[in-house]
């Protein structure tokens, strides 16, 4: 096992970048001190409704992610588990649950003036407690009932919305992605709830729902989205000038931050950096020789681990399943003057809310496209909506394409599950597989 | 020569051990065509009314192997085992497949037997899992309507509403009575041992009901009430979509407890709700969706305003039960999730609990008998330091 360097990878850097993330939990966390109402939400970014609508919004992934990728996820996990959740229940939900535990035991503490554990303060007092929670959950069951418990944790004392998001399992004959018959009548389904949505919202908030700034954030959105496509499809060209891991840094910008012209501005600097790179032949992996596919959802503890270590090993990898396929990816879709049926369709584009059918295709497309040489799967622990199809997919692009896959073990939020020797050891074995495929030919 | 009760029971067992040799010979007998289910909420009614077998598929006791490889070994033992099931061919006797539930990881199974039955339909139709929204209803009856629709594609023949009240009466009065046999345990009657009750759920769930309707008269025929002893009162919860292993049943019933109530899939959970006579089947079997959640909440669904501990502790009360044994497929996300509810809400009681997670392989069935016994032990000093 050896500690990955920092020799071989060359992270994307935004000169202009501000720390728009952590701004945005730094203004999360005084939401009560400015009178605002706070809203939970897990699973589709729903978020431009409550912008909207003048509240402030907590991602329970994203917090999760958030602790995880910091290294402060521990305190939450345990309170979880002191509650009584096993550790093999989905790592987010064990965390944001922990949360809940925390955050409510801090409030009666307010109320009561007994002061708990200092790090579990930190954590606890600084999420502000629900005002209310909307799920908007596609592909895995867990989420939905998720904040279902999330409300029972909290007494059954805040209002809860659920959006409910059907799978798309390509029943029909004419089912594909993005057409068919049961593609029209989702998202026909899922829009009418959207306009429920937005009468609970104007409920919760006492106050009529902003239409026009919904249309004004989508707008913003569509750009930023349309900005981040076309600079993720400079990295067709090899080497990439930025790699799968530059994409996972702005997730959070995509998928939560406030719509503005911030964020415009975000992805056309980011877009100019790579473009400026790729005139420069500046590459994301000084030494590319392998470029492979990315399938599962991020490892957060691990994630500057992971992308040196990929580097070391003179491999960029490209894209994946959880940047190109997820967060307002089609932004054609979305019509900005009347936005709710785009917002719909792309709730419903979760790629954990696809059969395994219109997986292979994306999956197989995207290798083409970006001149893969194989596929890295992270069979992350908890998360099974990530880890079902994953055989069959690294069976699909063997037979269709002739790709080498290899898995690795780890888990979303969950350290303990990561085993480093059986990464390093599997990569290995797949490169070498690879090179005795190119000497061949 | 046998007893009526020991020939029906034996044929029962049959059909719950061999599902498979039993749907091969209902084809073979009837010409007819049978369809695999997963649970746990089609309704099979409306595929009886168009004329085919509907049979739940069951876990099997075949060590997982093609299975490893094709969903994580963190998927729950049921799905694992239907991969398992679907790739080495053990589920080709079936003419296709049916799905009304979400649950992630039954959608991988699933996506595993598409994959390896190409050529026979495999339907998902979701339940919408929100039960107490305003579209809740509409959505659900739209989806009956859906399945109707596509059973009446796969066998090309039209299904009637009088079809269906017919399938509806048929199964309605086979949970009557298996219903009764639940009520009768929950009253005193020690007559069925936990695992021959669980083999006549299984068997509902795989034969023809009125065969299966007909058995179960015989079984209830010859067994008399036979009063309890005075073993510790248990009752079992949990453990969804496929049964508990009939060993570890019979270790808890070694081990100085008696199972005198349940919520498992395979048990009151199945039987819970009538549909009903009605001049409107598909509006029924839609509401019937609705209320046996409210009968027997599951953790599957959400619904606010029922409560599946409030449930239990409810039940452990008018069952006189003294403790309760969860039991837990590993990595069953939907109990995992409500599990600390659960022990919350027992523990508020004073309510003894043992959890024990089960797996589809190597299940440590001597620990678990220490572990029972001292559950039972703690329920008997509590019992002497009370008197
Ligand atoms: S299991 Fe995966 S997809 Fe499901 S709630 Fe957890 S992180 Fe989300
Ligand atoms: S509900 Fe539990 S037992 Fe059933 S498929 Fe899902 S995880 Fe497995």
């Amino acid at each position: 096992m050896s500690a990955p360097t920092l020799a071989n990878s060359n992270k994307l850097v935004i000169p202009t970048a501000t720390n728009m993330v952590g701004d945005y939990w730094d203004n999360l966390f005084t939401a009560k001190e400015r009178g605002k109402q706070v809203v939970w939400y897990n699973g589709s970014a729903v978020n431009p409704f409550f912008q909207a609508a003048g509240l402030e919004w907590c991602h329970g992934e994203a917090f999760s992610a958030r602790l995880a990728a910091q290294q402060l996820e521990k305190p939450a996990q345990l309170a979880g588990e002191e509650y009584g959740y096993i550790g093999e229940l989905c790592s987010y939900a064990r965390t944001h649950l922990g949360c809940a535990v925390l955050t409510k035991q801090a409030r009666s503490e307010d109320e009561t003036g007994i002061v708990g554990l200092v790090d579990q303060q930190e954590l606890a007092s600084r999420l502000p407690a629900p005002d209310f929670f909307v799920n908007a959950y596609a592909g895995c069951s867990t989420g939905q009932q998720w904040d279902e418990i999330s409300y029972r944790v909290f007494g059954k004392q805040v209002p809860i919305f659920n959006v409910s998001l059907p799978f798309l399992p390509g029943n029909k004959p004419d089912a594909g992605y993005l057409s068919g018959e049961e593609w029209d009548q989702a998202s026909g389904y899922v829009a009418d709830q959207l306009y429920k949505l937005v009468e609970f919202l104007e409920t919760m908030t006492g106050r009529p729902f902003d239409w026009d700034a919904l249309r004004q954030n989508m707008s913003y959105i569509k750009r930023a989205s349309e900005l981040r496509r076309e600079a993720m499809a400079l990295c067709r060209a090899a080497p990439t000038p930025a790699t799968y891991w530059d994409w996972i840094a702005s997730i959070a910008h995509i998928n939560f931050m406030p719509a503005g012209p911030e964020l415009v501005q975000y992805f056309t600097d980011v877009k100019a950096e790579v473009q400026r790179r790729l005139d420069n032949s500046t590459a994301g992996v000084r030494n590319e020789r392998y470029r492979l596919y990315f399938d599962g959802i991020m490892n957060w503890n691990k994630l500057g681990w992971l992308s040196r270590k990929f580097a070391d090993a003179d491999v960029a990898v490209v894209c994946g399943r959880y940047t190109h396929n997820a967060f307002w990816q089609e932004p054609h879709l979305i019509d900005t003057e009347d936005p709710i049926l785009g917002m719909a369709q792309h709730y419903l584009l979760c790629p954990t809310n696809h059969g395994v059918k219109t997986l292979k295709y994306l999956t197989n497309r995207d290798c083409v496209d970006y001149g893969i040489d194989g596929i890295v799967f992270h069979a992350s622990r908890t998360c099974r909506a990530f880890t079902n199809p994953q055989h069959l997919l690294a069976k699909s692009a063997q037979k269709e394409l002739g790709i080498p896959s290899m898995f690795f073990e780890g888990d979303v939020a969950d350290a303990s599950f990561y085993k480093d020797e059986i990464l390093e050891s599997r990569l290995a074995a797949m490169l070498e597989g690879i090179d005795v495929r190119r000497s061949r030919i | 020569m046998p007893s009526t009760f020991t020939q029906a029971m034996a044929t029962l067992g049959a059909a719950a051990e061999f599902p498979n040799t039993y749907v091969a010979q209902w084809k073979q007998r009837t010409g007819g065509k049978a369809i695999g289910l997963f649970p746990m909420n089609f309704p099979a009614e409306l595929a009886h009314a168009a004329g085919v077998l509907p049979v739940i598929i069951q876990e099997d006791r075949e060590p997982i192997t093609a299975g490893r490889n094709l969903l994580g070994e963190f998927n729950c033992g049921y799905t694992r085992n239907l991969a398992d099931q679907a790739a080495l061919g053990r589920l080709d006797v079936y003419d296709g497949f049916f799905q009304a539930d979400h649950c992630i990881q039954l959608l991988g199974a699933v996506d595993v037997v598409r994959e390896d039955e190409p050529d026979k339909p495999v339907y998902f139709g979701q339940l919408m899992s929100s039960m107490g929204d305003e579209w809740t209803f509409p959505q659900v009856l739209e989806k009956m309507n859906d399945f109707r629709v596509e059973l009446e594609k796969f066998t090309g023949r039209a299904v009637s509403d009088d079809d269906i009240a017919n399938s509806i009466e048929i199964f309605d009065e086979n949970r009557r009575l298996m219903r009764s046999i639940f009520d009768q345990r929950r009253h005193g009657d020690a007559a069925l041992a936990p695992d021959q009750i669980q083999v006549l759920v299984k068997s509902s769930m795989i034969m023809d009901k009125q065969e299966h309707t007909e058995l179960l008269r015989e079984v209830m025929a010859e067994h008399g009430p036979v009063p309890r002893d005075d073993r510790i009162r248990v009752h079992l919860s949990g453990h969804f979509c496929h049964a508990p292993n009939p060993e570890l049943l019979k270790v808890i019933e070694d081990s100085g407890a008696i199972v005198v109530d349940d919520d498992l899939f395979h048990g009151t959970r199945y039987v819970s709700t009538d549909v009903g006579s009605t001049d409107d089947p598909m509006a029924a079997l839609a509401s019937v969706y609705l209320r046996r959640n409210s009968a027997v909440p599951c953790p599957t669904r959400v619904q606010h305003d029922v409560d599946w501990d409030r449930f239990l502790v409810d039940s452990v009360i008018a069952s006189g039960a003294q403790g309760v044994i969860v039991l837990m497929a590993k990595f069953c996300e939907p109990h995992m999730l409500f599990y600390p509810e659960l022990r919350k809400a027992l523990e508020a009681r004073s309510i003894p609990l043992l959890l024990i997670e089960t797996e589809h392989e190597g299940l440590p069935l001597e620990s678990i008998r220490t572990r029972v016994e001292a559950l039972v032990e703690r329920i008997r000093r509590k019992q002497l330091t009370t008197v």
